[in-house]
């Protein structure tokens, strides 16, 4: 005992440290062996034959258990500068061990030195919340007993106004009204709180503010991200994002549909949106890549995502080498590759909104329309082409003259042009993503090769085939190709019995490429109306029959052909054969054939032209609310998985051996009925033994809600992420969130409800000193609010928010000419046009259109990421340019224009007139959520009133500044007062109090 | 440990683990002060004398460089047409590239169909200039004058062959999204030297190629992983010269100000009230904000400058938004203490038709170039600004598309490139690093783009492998994960 004390001594100079517990390896001793040792003795990198991070490797020669003064490790870290043996040494980069640390690794080492797993790779066990006192929640005991340890002072539980903003905030992104903080200050009952956490949950706000941290995370973009930077049409996913979140879906179900939505049993539409998760990587189509290159980086980009979102692990580290400080190898890295490298696609992206697999989702709306004029055309053309006697013997007439034609020698004897017999124009399309949205084969051979039986599965699950169109008369425009961004090949063949030159006349919306017999003879490249041209031309026809095919691109809007040949006549094939049979022969189809052909020529009858402008319309109407029906790209598995190399240093050209689909050998297996697939990763992923997901996910949610994570790198949970700052809530609140079916507003609520939740931000200077990060939460959160937030609660407080969920992204203005400033020519996002509609402009943040090369800078200012990768953690800046941008961007003096209006058409307290103070109380309640005081109030009014004397002499002035913005100032105000209100509602949105939440 | 404390502490133990030793460190307490500075952001962070908002223990050491502007030339400018002499190549128009040369390596899938790979000598000639005798070509003659000035770095390489992932990858360290630009990294470890002005500036000046240029990418100034407030600030010819920076139409400097003051008072007692350091974070901000509204009108208003300087940057000085008017406003952001400029100037991408756009473009940045070094040099204020041009990538010395004596077209090339660097301790008439006769392989001292950003870091005071942010469980760099030193040679 004697000898024990007296050791202690020695090692020790504070008497208090003999008392102190043996460092945990786990959360002490690891995390510090990781950062300064792991990186030359760990697991990729073993210098010196020493590695550090397993129990054999340490004790061979380097630790002694219960010896620290004899250990290796010791004496190295405790030598002075410039000794050349000191650890860590100079080239690694790293910084000494301070005088704690080597006292640290000390008392680990005298008291045995044991080891453990990582504490994240530990199963996650339940611990039981420490005593409390009665009625404080689990949550909170975990939390008081460190705050008591710590020796901090507890706040007291925040007023109930200041309670209502933080709680609207958080859980909708939103503030509160005035008329929901006064209910809420109103109720006395015990269960108001609750009753008002139950209301945000169940308000669709709550998932648009949920969604948005999420496609954080995802890297969520509107544009491809590289190079050209084009748009790409991915929002449906957002949109599913937002109802997942509002439908409260189960957490694991949330990721299974996204990583592998796809594989699931008859997909729905949705859970095939979901799979968009995949899909948000950055894509390039730059000139002069390798496919091979970008291949990699993009599946890479994808396994990443999976293990940063997912499992809150940094797998890119070991995709070069292996891992230097989780256990795990390049070739792991690449068994998780192996899952995601299988996309029915390619990896270049073509510069196309819908780069395949990309499936069309059509409103529920839109598919009803659709259907409806489906079916509007199908009672006009069965009018069209109904029996009538009167038309079936003129039709008969004309037939007849048919057949004389094509007898013998007798067109040729008639006009001096050359005869040629041509098909029937038949069409196929529309095919997007230059032609390669079509499922394992190739797009319509634009060859000699014709096969009219052939057909064509399209990515987004339609399939098409040749159609024939026998009223495509030539000579006559036809606008009815369909699709957007997308081609059409139509075709016909023409015979000819000698070598024959021809001149053609095309016209084309929009582009054009004309081959015959595979053989281009003739390209337009430009976006034209229909009305345009037409472009002449000449081909030459080889004796017997030629394959012609016109590819017509289209960029937006309407799509069509004209097509005439010059100095030629043209006989057709079909008819001629079908007029030749006698009606009671022919088929139904050959007879079905030759009466639209007849009833799309002839003339004579004043009552068919006005059918065929009727079926024009009807079909023009369906092509553009077709044409409407926004797509989005999915993720689908190749019929046959691509192998996987293990790439030797993450060279994408130097293939090591194959691959097999596998998870890390350090977290629990595959099971051994799981399919080897995404669904089986995905399963895996939120399956009971796993440690990772749920405790990623609930710390995700606690940081958005406390400001900052209890593990603080929410993104890395490796040796080298920062070790939770409480254990063992962490743990229950995973194995909680499990044990309730992943239940993400139960979370909420169970975290909103929490004493420390609740508790006030205001304290003394040395709680700020001593926990500026407010890890211990002695005090409530109080952080600025995020970009979008700031927007959508300056738009909300003013009045002018739209409130209306999903859709295509909308533009609201930004100042001019950034985009320009950065893009490529070509590219379809180089020239930024706002919109101006107040129905766009002032919609939530969310629905922004966020071009990744040049984000709007509304948000990069405040700390937005670019989301052309993973972001789990928003850093919290501040600026002058936050300031300057809160001040003076026309979209937040609009809304301080909107306050003002507000204040101004207010009818005043109840009892009392409107006065000045009166208005400027009424408008720092609606901007804070609380009433102001009397000397707030009144310097407010004196600042206002100061304002108008000024703007009364400078009309001008007054008028200028309350004309900014979407919408226009309500013209029954005085242009003077809203003038100075404005300015001082300027002052009340860029409060401290505002931009914070408290 | 909060995350952010945490960067900043290890650049503070460096520093304790120079300034303090012997005394064992520090206590808790002052620790935490280090630390929390930076956690609480910008006004807060414990100052040098000279400069703001840096990192403790930065610059590493005695710098030879306070700030640098940098001259980027986008889209990869042809070394073989403007700096990397070739004559043997005179002989060989038109003959194939030999296999002993491209040894297998790769080449853009632009060309790689090309059934030839015919060899294009350049058409312009070439000179020695100054007593150092560098080869610069007749469509710098500006530029040449500097040739006792500068350093020539014949030997630049990188791995990427598309422009994106190469201007990513020289810019912020990696060819995929997600990383810090360089300047971001310095304002992040050096602060700045005038609180008035963003740190790190950007101008994205126009060009006169006609053909399509290759596009930036806001990540190429951007902050990536680390805080936003490190992100390059835009210096606009269009509308404010800062984003937000007018008072909206209708407010004039004395309303902000009474608005500024009144909000002061409110935000004052909110700090009483809830004690936040923050609050006072951001009083200090909307005061710097206020005094950015004058100090940059200042900065961008010529009036002030000779007309015998406006002269030397030739007539497109008086145009907005041209690259000369940014070279003078690079000058005068030096002046006040920017510590970093970077002007993107696009149009290099000579796949075909040099003879038409590679003059154009010279002739955008042969003399304001030479102007900038020039004016600095007469101010005394290129001894410690150090001035780096340069591209991304290098061109073939084979021909894309038609070939003919008068006009040719060149591929990307990344096995070797020239930029030249002057100024803030840089070598004066230094030619370093040697290409093979076809300007297609390094035959000595390679200099790789990451060893070029240490050496850009090290004169500017950085040892780039202790300049570091802890992000996704790794000490992130500039310079990547392997180990690369500055090329000390060029530095003098």
């Amino acid at each position: 005992m004697l000898c024990f004390t007296l050791l202690d001594a020695l090692l020790s100079t504070a008497a208090a440290r003999a008392a102190e517990p043996a460092p945990s390896f786990a959360h002490e001793v690891r995390p510090l062996l990781s950062d300064r040792c792991f990186g030359c003795h760990g697991p990729g990198t073993q210098e010196a034959a020493l590695r550090l991070d397993t129990q054999e490797g340490a004790t061979e020669w380097a630790i002694l258990p219960g010896d620290s003064e004899s250990s290796e490790v010791i004496a190295r870290v405790s030598l002075p500068e410039g000794d050349d043996l000191r650890m860590p040494p100079e080239h690694a980069g790293k910084p000494p061990l301070s005088r704690e640390e080597v006292d640290l690794l000390r008392r680990w080492i005298d008291a045995g030195a044991s080891y453990g797993e990582h504490w994240a790779f530990a199963p996650i066990e339940k611990p039981s919340p420490p005593d409390g006192e009665a009625g404080a929640s689990e949550i909170d005991r975990f939390l008081n007993r460190r705050i008591e340890e710590k020796g901090l002072a507890i706040q007291p539980q925040a007023d109930k106004r200041t309670l209502a903003r933080r709680l609207t905030l958080d859980l909708t992104g939103l503030p509160p009204t005035p008329a929901e903080v006064e209910a809420f200050v109103s109720d006395d009952s015990p269960e108001a709180y609750e009753r008002l956490v139950d209301r945000l949950l169940a308000s669709p706000r709550y998932g648009e503010h949920r969604a948005r941290y999420w496609l954080d995370a995802v890297r969520y973009g509107d544009t491809h991200g590289k190079h050209l930077d084009n748009y790409r049409e991915i929002w449906p996913y957002r949109d599913w994002v937002v109802a997942a979140l509002n439908a409260n879906k189960p957490y694991d179900e949330f990721l299974v549909e996204q990583i592998a939505g796809d594989l699931l049993p008859d997909p729905t539409r949705e859970q095939l949106i979901a799979t968009g998760f995949n899909r948000c990587n950055v894509s390039t189509a730059e000139g002069g890549v390798i496919e091979q290159e970008i291949y990699t980086d993009n599946v890479r980009d994808r396994v990443d995502a999976f293990g940063t979102v997912v499992l809150g692990l940094t797998v890119g580290c070991a995709k070069c080498h292996d891992h230097k400080y989780d256990p795990l190898s390049r070739k792991e890295y690449y068994s998780l590759f192996a899952f995601f490298n299988s996309i029915d696609g390619g990896p270049n992206d073509g510069n196309v909104r819908d780069h395949a697999p990309a499936i069309r989702v059509p409103s529920d709306q839109q598919q009803a329309r659709l259907e409806e004029l489906q079916a509007k055309l199908g009672g006009l053309r069965r009018v069209y082409l109904r029996d009538d006697p009167r038309l079936d013997a003129a039709q008969r007439d004309w037939e007849d003259a048919l057949v004389a034609l094509a007898g013998p020698g007798v067109a040729e004897a008639l006009v001096p042009t050359p005869v040629l017999y041509a098909s029937e124009w038949r069409t196929a399309g529309p095919f997007t993503d230059n032609l390669k949205n079509v499922v394992h084969g190739a797009a319509p051979a634009e060859t000699d090769a014709f096969d009219p039986d052939q057909t064509w599965t399209l990515k987004d699950g339609r399939t098409v085939g040749w159609e024939v169109r026998p009223d495509w008369v030539d000579g006559r425009p036809h606008a009815a190709l369909p699709g957007r961004l997308a081609s059409n090949v139509v075709c016909r063949t023409i015979t000819v019995d000698r070598p024959t030159e021809v001149e053609v006349a095309v016209r084309s919306d929009d582009s054009l490429r004309v081959k015959l017999n595979g053989a281009a003879v003739y390209d337009h490249k430009a976006q034209r109306p229909l009305s345009e041209g037409p472009d002449r031309f000449k081909m030459t026809l080889k004796p017997g029959d030629n394959f012609l095919t016109l590819r017509v691109g289209n960029v937006e809007g309407p799509s069509g052909f004209e097509f005439e040949v010059l100095d030629a006549t043209v006989l057709p094939t079909e008819l001629v054969d079908i007029a030749g049979t006698a009606p009671g022969e022919r088929s139904e189809t050959d007879a079905l054939l030759i009466r639209q052909a007849f009833r799309a020529r002839t003339a004579e009858f004043p009552e068919l032209e006005d059918l065929r402008q009727q079926v024009a319309a009807v079909e023009a109407e369906w092509l553009a609310v077709d044409r409407s029906v926004p797509s989005t790209l999915i993720f689908r598995e190749r019929p046959e998985p691509r192998v996987a190399y293990d790439l030797l240093r993450g060279e994408y050209d130097a293939q090591g051996d194959p691959v097999e689909r596998r998870v890390p050998a350090f977290l629990p297996a595959l099971p051994g009925d799981a399919p080897q697939d995404r669904l089986g990763l995905a399963r895996w992923a939120v399956s009971e033994d796993q440690p990772l997901t749920a405790r990623v996910a609930v710390n995700r949610y606690w940081r958005q809600l406390f400001g900052v994570g209890l593990v603080q790198t929410a993104e890395d949970f490796g040796s080298q992420g920062s070790p939770p700052s409480h254990p063992e809530l962490l743990d229950w609140l995973a194995a909680d969130f499990v044990r309730h079916g992943w239940d993400v507003k139960r979370l909420f609520k169970q975290l909103v409800t929490t004493e420390a939740y609740r508790r006030s931000s205001s304290a003394a200077a040395e709680a700020w000193r001593d926990d500026p990060p407010n890890r211990w939460l002695a005090r409530g959160p109080r952080h600025r609010l995020d970009a979008e937030v700031l927007r959508d609660q300056a738009l909300a407080a003013s009045g002018l928010l739209v409130e209306r969920l999903g859709g295509p992204p909308v533009r609201p203005p930004q100042p001019g000419g950034l985009w320009k400033a950065v893009a490529y020519e070509a590219s379809d996002t180089a020239e930024f046009v706002a919109d101006t509609a107040p129905e766009k402009v002032h919609r939530r943040s969310l629905y922004t259109f966020y071009k990744r090369t040049s984000p709007p800078p509304q948000f990069t200012v405040l700390d937005a990421p670019t989301r052309e990768s993973c972001t789990i953690r928003r850093e919290r800046t501040n600026t002058p340019l936050q300031a300057l941008m809160l001040m003076n961007d026309p979209q937040y003096v609009e809304a301080a224009r909107g306050l003002a209006e507000r204040v101004l058409r207010w009818d005043g307290p109840p009892g009392g007139g409107p006065t000045d103070t009166a208005r400027a109380a009424r408008m720092l309640l609606l901007a804070t959520g609380r009433p102001a005081d009397e000397t707030e109030a009144e310097s407010l009014a004196e600042g206002y009133r100061g304002e108008l004397r000024r703007y009364r002499g400078a009309p001008e002035a007054a008028a200028a500044l309350v004309s900014i913005g979407a919408a226009p100032p309500d013209p029954a105000l005085d242009t003077a007062e809203l003038a100075a209100w404005t300015m001082t509602a300027n002052l009340v949105l860029n409060l401290d109090e505002v931009v914070t939440k408290n | 440990m909060d995350h952010h404390a945490y960067n900043a502490l290890r650049s503070a133990m460096t520093r304790r683990h120079f300034f303090a030793r012997g005394a064992m460190g520090l206590g808790g307490a002052a620790l935490w002060s280090l630390s929390h500075g930076s956690a609480a952001g910008g006004g807060a962070a414990s100052p040098s004398p000279l400069s703001t908002g840096g990192l403790p223990g930065v610059p590493h050491f005695a710098p030879t460089a306070k700030r640098a502007i940098y001259l980027f030339t986008a889209g990869a400018p042809s070394q073989i047409d403007l700096f990397d002499y070739k004559p043997k190549m005179a002989e060989m128009f038109d003959k194939d590239l030999p296999e002993s040369i491209r040894d297998g390596q790769r080449i853009t899938t632009m060309t790689s169909g090309q059934s030839r790979l015919p060899i294009a000598p350049t058409k312009y000639k070439f000179a020695r200039h100054g007593e150092s005798g560098a080869w610069v070509s007749e469509l710098l003659p500006n530029i040449a004058k500097l040739a006792d000035e500068v350093t020539f770095v014949k030997t630049v390489n990188t791995e990427a062959i598309n422009h994106d992932p190469a201007i990513t990858y020289i810019c912020t360290g990696d060819q995929q999204p997600g990383r810090a630009s360089l300047g971001a990294w310095l304002s992040y470890g050096l602060g700045t030297a005038n609180a008035d002005l963003p740190a790190f500036v950007v101008m994205t000046p126009r060009w006169s190629a006609k053909r399509d240029a290759q596009a930036l990418y806001s990540r190429l100034w951007g902050s990536g992983f680390l805080p936003g407030k490190y992100q390059g600030v835009s210096l606009r010819s269009e509308g404010d010269p800062v984003l937000f920076l007018s008072n909206p139409d209708g407010v004039d400097r004395a309303a902000r100000r009474r608005m500024l003051d009144r909000l002061a008072e409110f935000n004052r007692r909110t700090l009483q009230r809830v004690g936040d350091p923050e609050t006072q974070t951001r009083i200090d901000q909307y005061e710097m904000a206020f005094r950015m509204q004058a100090s940059v009108p200042d900065l961008t208003d010529f009036s002030d400058e000779p007309q015998s300087v406006l002269d030397m940057y030739g007539p497109e000085v008086n145009e907005p938004g041209t690259f000369a008017a940014s070279c003078l406003l690079a000058r005068r952001m030096a002046e006040r203490g920017v510590r970093f400029t970077q002007i993107f100037h696009r149009g290099w991408d000579q796949h075909g038709d040099i003879s038409g756009d590679l003059p154009a473009q010279c002739g955008d940045v042969d003399r304001p170039t030479w102007a900038l070094v020039t004016d600095l040099k007469q101010r005394g204020l290129l001894d410690d600004t150090l001035v780096v041009w340069g591209g991304e990538f290098g061109r073939t010395i084979y021909c894309q598309g038609g070939l003919s004596r008068e006009n040719y077209g060149r591929d990307h090339h990344p096995r070797c490139f020239t930029i030249w660097m002057a100024g803030g301790g840089v070598k004066k008439g230094l030619t370093y690093g040697e290409t093979d006769d076809f300007s297609y392989n390094v035959v000595k001292d390679p200099v790789h783009i990451h060893e070029l950003n240490a050496t850009i870091l090290h004169a500017l005071g950085i040892d780039h492998k202790r300049l570091t942010y802890r992000h996704q469980g790794l000490d992130m760099r500039l310079t990547g994960v392997e180990p690369v030193e500055p090329v000390m040679e060029l530095l003098g």
